[in-house]
C-alpha cells in the first residue's frame, strides 16, 4: 500500500531524514517508533503532501505523491501532531469545512459526518466551539477530520499526546478497530501503546531507520540469554552460594535487599536450559523459600534505549 | 475554492475583523460623503472616492493580515495542504473572500449616489467608471496584503509590513519626483539591480557560481546597453519606480474616465500578486 524509497529530507545543512526505505502492506498497523527530533513527523508530512522531499520517493497504492498529489491526498485520512482545528467553529460547521474540501457530496457529507461522530464519540459537543473543547475532545476532532472521506489510509501522528489515561485507552481501542479496514501508520514515542497496537515497529534514530520488526520479535532478538530477578528469604551469602552451584546458572548477582530479611538476585542462565526448575529445588532444600520469581525479558522501553543508544554510539 | 470562500467569510464575521473594517470604511465615506457632498452641495461624488484612498493603509492589512499568517502559525495550513484541495485554489479563495467583503462594504456605499440622484442630476457613467476603478485599485492593494500574508507567521508583523509597503506605494509619486534622472545614476541603478538579484539568487540556491554568473551577464547586458543605446539610462530609476505607482493610475478614474491601460494594470497588478503567493507557499513547501 505505502512504498518509501530512498526518501531523504534536507533543512540546509541539516539531514531530517536519511535515505529512508520501508513498505507497508494494505491492512497493515504499523507503529513508528524514535524520539523527539528522530523525523517521525517529517516522515509523516512528507508522505501526506505537506512538504516535499530532498531526494527518493513515497508511493501510495503504486501513486508518486509529487507526481499526482490530488489523487493520493484523496486516499490518506491526516493527524498532525497539532490537530489542524480551527477554533472559531463548531465542531460542526469544521467538520462540514473537511467534507467541503475532501470533495464529498452532499447526501455523502451528512451520512459520513454522523458515522465519524459516533465512531470518535464527539456527539455532544458538535455544536460547540472548538477552541472550548478540552484536550481529549480536540484530539477527537482532529482524528474525525482524518476519516472524513473514508480514506484507505490513515496517518496519525502521536494520536494519544496529552491525553489521559481513560482516553489514551479509548483512543487505542479506536484505532485498533480502525485498523480492521485501514492501513494505518501510528508514530508514538510511548512504547506500550506501539506494542498493543501495532502489528510490525518501525524504530527511527536521527533520520535513520534502526530496527524494524514485530513487537514480540523485537524483544526476542536483543534479549541476550535469560536473565530473572528472585527474590529469596535467606542470608545473602549462603544464598549466592546455593544459586551459583546450580547447573546452567551463568552469573548469580547480588541485587541488595528491598525486604528485611530477603535478598534480590539476577540470575542469568545459558540459554537453552530453564533453570527455574532447579531453583525452586535448590532454594527449597536449603530452605530459603522463593518470595519472588520474575523473568527480565526486554521491555520494548530497553529496545529503544538499546538501539538508540547504539546508533549514537556508532557515530 | 468555494468552500475556502465560505469558510474565510465566515472567519471575517464570527471575529471582530469583518465589523471593525466595515465600520471604519463606512464610517470615513460617510464622513467625507457628508463634507465634501452633502455639507459643500457639491455633485462631485468622484472626488469622495479619491479623497478617501487613504483609507486603504488601514482597511487592507486588516483584511489580508490574517489569511495566511494564522493558517501557518495555528498548523492549519496541514489540513489545507494536505487535503485533494489544490494550492492554488486555496489561495485564490482566501484572496476572492477578502475582495468579497471589500466588494460589499464598497456596495453599500453606493447608498450615497443614490442619495444624491433623488436631490438633482448626476453623471452616472462617470461614478460608476469611478467606482469600478476605486475596486480594482483596492483588488491590487489587497493581493500585497495576501502575499506579505504568506511570508510571516505573525499577524501582527503581515500587518505591520503591509501598512508600510502600502504606505511607500502611496508616497511613491513624491519620491520619484526627487529621483535623480541623469544617465550615469541610471546606468549605477540598474547595476544595483543585476547585483542585487544575484544575491538574491545566492540566498535562495546557495550555488556561488550561478549567482556570480547571472550578476555578470546582468553586468555585461547593461555595458552593451548602454554601447547601443545610451539614452535608453536618461531617467531609468523614475521609469522603474514607475511601474509601481498604484496611485497614479488610479488619476484617470478621478476624472470620471474609464480608460482601457489602468484596468488592465490593476488587474495583472493582482494576478501577479496572487501567483507571487502560490509561489512563496510552494517555495516553504519544497525549501
Amino acid at each position: 500500500m505505502i512504498q518509501v524509497e530512498n526518501l531523504t529530507k534536507r533543512y540546509g545543512q541539516h539531514t531530517a531524514i536519511d535515505s529512508l526505505n520501508f513498505t507497508v502492506e494494505s491492512g497493515e498497523v504499523l507503529g513508528f517508533l524514535g524520539p523527539n527530533g528522530a523525523g517521525k513527523s517529517t516522515t509523516m508530512n512528507i508522505l501526506t503532501g505537506y512538504i516535499s522531499t530532498t531526494e527518493g520517493r513515497a508511493l501510495v497504492n503504486g501513486v508518486d505523491i509529487l507526481e499526482e498529489p490530488e489523487t493520493v491526498k484523496k486516499m490518506i485520512g491526516y493527524l498532525p501532531e497539532f490537530p489542524p482545528l480551527y477554533g472559531d467553529m463548531t465542531v460542526n460547521e469544521y467538520l462540514d469545512f473537511v467534507c467541503d474540501i475532501k470533495g464529498l457530496s452532499k447526501s455523502e457529507k451528512k451520512q459520513s459526518q454522523e458515522k465519524i461522530m459516533d465512531l470518535v464519540r464527539i456527539g455532544d459537543v458538535q455544536k460547540r466551539l472548538i477552541r472550548n473543547l478540552s484536550k481529549g475532545y480536540k484530539q477527537r476532532v482532529g482524528l474525525a477530520q482524518a476519516l472524513v472521506g473514508n480514506p484507505k489510509v490513515l496517518i496519525l501522528d502521536e494520536p494519544t499526546v496529552g491525553l489521559d489515561p481513560k482516553q489514551i485507552i479509548e483512543i487505542r481501542n479506536l484505532i485498533s478497530n480502525l485498523g480492521k479496514d485501514h492501513t494505518i501508520i501510528l508514530s508514538s514515542h510511548i512504547l506500550s501503546e506501539v506494542s498493543e497496537v501495532c502489528e510490525r515497529v518501525i524504530i527511527i534514530n536521527k533520520g535513520k531507520i534502526v530496527a524494524s520488526d514485530t513487537p514480540e520479535n523485537l524483544s526476542k532478538g536483543l534479549d541476550d540469554g535469560s536473565k530473572m530477578i528472585v527474590r529469596v528469604a535467606g542470608p545473602e551469602k549462603q544464598a549466592l552460594k546455593v544459586i551459583k552451584e546450580i547447573h546452567g546458572v551463568k552469573l548469580a548477582e547480588l541485587q541488595g535487599s528491598k525486604e528485611k530479611g530477603t535478598v534480590d538476585i539476577i540470575v542469568e542462565s545459558v540459554p537453552e536450559i530453564d533453570i527455574r526448575k532447579p531453583l525452586f529445588y535448590a532454594m527449597s532444600k536449603a530452605s530459603y523459600p522463593i518470595l519472588m520469581l520474575k523473568s527480565m525479558g526486554l521491555t520494548l522501553e530497553d529496545i529503544f534505549l538499546q538501539v538508540t543508544n547504539q546508533e549514537t554510539e556508532v557515530r | 475554492m468555494l468552500s475556502v470562500i465560505k469558510k474565510e467569510l465566515r472567519t471575517y464575521f464570527t471575529s471582530m475583523t469583518g465589523y471593525i473594517f466595515l465600520a471604519s470604511f463606512l464610517f470615513f465615506t460617510g464622513l467625507f460623503f457628508t463634507l465634501l457632498n452633502l455639507g459643500g452641495a457639491s455633485p462631485n461624488y468622484n472626488n469622495v472616492l479619491s479623497n478617501i484612498q487613504f483609507i486603504f493603509l488601514l482597511a487592507v492589512p486588516m483584511l489580508t493580515m490574517r489569511l495566511l499568517a494564522e493558517e501557518a502559525k495555528q498548523k492549519t495550513d496541514q489540513l489545507l495542504l494536505t487535503s485533494p484541495l489544490p494550492l492554488k485554489d486555496m489561495v485564490i479563495g482566501k484572496y476572492l473572500a477578502a475582495v468579497a467583503v471589500f466588494f460589499g462594504a464598497l456596495a453599500i456605499t453606493f447608498v450615497y449616489p443614490i442619495i444624491m440622484s433623488t436631490l438633482g442630476d448626476i453623471s452616472w457613467g462617470e461614478i460608476i467608471g469611478s467606482y469600478i476603478g476605486f475596486f480594482l485599485f483596492g483588488c491590487a492593494l489587497i493581493a500585497v496584503g495576501l502575499f506579505i500574508s504568506s511570508v510571516t507567521e505573525n499577524q501582527v508583523v503581515a500587518a505591520v509590513a503591509t501598512f508600510t509597503t502600502l504606505l511607500l506605494l502611496w508616497l511613491l509619486d513624491a519620491i520619484i519626483q526627487g529621483l535623480p534622472i541623469d544617465r550615469t545614476s541610471g546606468v549605477l541603478f540598474a547595476a544595483v539591480i543585476a547585483i542585487g538579484l544575484a544575491i538574491l539568487i545566492y540566498f535562495t540556491t546557495k550555488n556561488i557560481y550561478v549567482a556570480a554568473g547571472t550578476g555578470l551577464v546582468g553586468l555585461v547586458a547593461i555595458a552593451i546597453g548602454y554601447i547601443i543605446k545610451a539614452s535608453f539610462y536618461d531617467g531609468l530609476m523614475p521609469r522603474v519606480f514607475q511601474w509601481f505607482s498604484l496611485y497614479s493610475r488610479y488619476n484617470d478614474f478621478e476624472l470620471g474616465v474609464l480608460s482601457l491601460s489602468p484596468v488592465i494594470y490593476y488587474i495583472t497588478f493582482s494576478c501577479a500578486f496572487v501567483f507571487l503567493t502560490i509561489q512563496m507557499l510552494e517555495k516553504k513547501r519544497w525549501s
